[in-house]
């Protein structure tokens, strides 16, 4: 099965936690994501859903002057994206272990 | 191909194809992405278009992710331009939003305002007792809603309304749109109301305050003497003034002119008059034909008696100073 299609529904929760311990910029946050695993994430789909998640109120930005190249925009969780971030968790948990139970009483190899 | 030039066209192709986006939109969704080509170009080899798929494809992604549907090329109706200009509205709103955030301390303008949201359930409750004493009493605007003029019927329906009000506030964002347009709507309602309430009140306050103020004036205050003319325009000395009851009024400086001993032995003699300071006329008043006029302002005034001038006014003029002829020539 093509991980890109997976990817789309919980793209969303991976840019919320890796934005979780530290902010980042745009790069930054596609490098973290790459690091976690995530290694077919499209560089275009991370600036869309941050572009998003900012619309929806759950992420500050600020800018940091950089001494080489362009300014770089930082992107943070806010109160209602930490509020956010908790909510979708736990309802992925739950879809995991329910999908993991399901394979696991078919028999499907892990 | 040089690196700038590479990116340069990169970045034009993601705009051509975002063309269709409302300006505000479409520079959001760019203002990452030079610097993004930059960090992509200094990572290895190949061309922008090798890594990242052409410019259309990365356009296209972004725009999926971002929640902003597929690009429109046909001719667009009405309902698109209606979409377009809610979303260029909600665009110009989400950057107020933002611009206006820093002014009162926190990222978002909205955010400092969902932290008053309770602040305005209480008011709206405070506003619905309002609402119900002014709509069935009848009363004007005041700080409690007296319902049948009782204090404490005017807490208990303070109490019930704030209660309900914040009841109703935690429950907003579950109900279905059309009630929550319909509380919004009252609240709209609710704010005029307030407004137009706290203006009348503010009004009876202000009457008030300028009554109080026109009272305590004295306007006599600054009198230090007072001068009496006949109808001729004549001087008159050993003036004496009464009200209406028959008592002597008392106002100036008496010790204006005269010492104190001076003063008493005058009052023993013909009583407190007026002016305390005959020889010193403050003004001329325009002269009658048939009177004389004073010679000289400052000098002792000499009034001399006319034909027309009736003899038997208790008032008399008496000449105070040495009488002297006036000088004709």
């Amino acid at each position: 099965m093509d991980t890109t299609q997976l990817l789309k529904g919980v793209l969303d929760l991976a840019v919320l936690a890796v934005l979780k311990d530290e902010d980042g910029y745009g790069y930054d946050i596609l490098r973290r994501l790459r690091t976690a695993g995530l290694d077919e994430v499209g560089d275009a789909s991370v600036y869309g859903t941050l572009r998003r998640l900012f619309q929806a109120g759950l992420l500050n930005t600020y800018v940091v002057p950089s001494e080489e190249g362009p300014h770089r925009k930082y992107y943070g969780l806010n109160a209602a994206g930490r509020d956010q971030l908790n909510r979708a968790g736990k309802t992925w948990r739950n879809f995991a272990s329910t999908m993991d139970a399901l394979l696991d009483e078919r028999g499907v190899a892990a | 191909m040089n690196v700038a030039t590479e990116q340069d066209e990169y970045l034009d192709g993601v705009r051509r194809a975002l063309a269709d986006l409302d300006p505000a939109t479409r520079d959001e969704l760019l203002e990452d992405l030079p610097e993004h080509l930059t960090e992509v170009a200094a990572e290895g080899e190949g061309t922008l278009v090798e890594r990242l798929g052409p410019p259309e494809a990365y356009a296209a992604e972004m725009r999926a992710a971002a929640g902003l549907g597929v690009a429109r090329t046909t001719a667009r109706g009405i309902d698109d331009r209606v979409a377009a200009g809610v979303r260029r509205l909600r665009g110009a709103l989400g950057v107020a939003d933002r611009k206006a955030g820093p002014v009162l301390g926190y990222g978002r303008a909205s955010e400092f305002l969902r932290m008053l949201l309770p602040a305005w359930w209480v008011l709206r409750g405070y506003l619905v007792a309002m609402a119900i004493t002014v709509l069935t009493t009848g009363s004007g605007f005041g700080l409690l809603p007296r319902l049948g003029g009782s204090t404490l019927a005017a807490v208990l329906v303070l109490a019930v309304c704030v209660l309900a009000s914040i009841w109703l506030g935690r429950r907003e964002a579950g109900l279905r749109p059309v009630w929550r347009a319909g509380i919004a709507l009252g609240g709209l309602f609710l704010f005029v109301f307030g407004l137009v309430g706290f203006d009348k009140a503010d009004d009876h306050g202000t009457v008030w305050f300028d009554q109080t103020q026109t009272v305590s004036v004295n306007q006599y205050e600054y009198v230090r003497d007072v001068y009496v003319y006949d109808q001729y325009g004549n001087p008159l000395t050993n003036v004496r003034l009464f009200d209406q009851d028959g008592n002597p009024i008392q106002i100036g400086d008496p010790y204006r002119c005269l010492s104190f001993d001076d003063y008493k032995a005058k009052v023993e003699a013909i009583g407190e008059t007026y002016p305390y300071c005959p020889q010193r006329p403050p003004y001329l008043v325009a002269p009658q034909p048939g009177v004389v006029a004073p010679p000289d302002r400052g000098e002792p005034i000499v009034v001399s008696p006319t034909p027309t001038e009736p003899t038997d006014t208790p008032a008399s003029p008496e000449p105070t100073g040495t009488p002297e002829p006036t000088p004709t020539n």
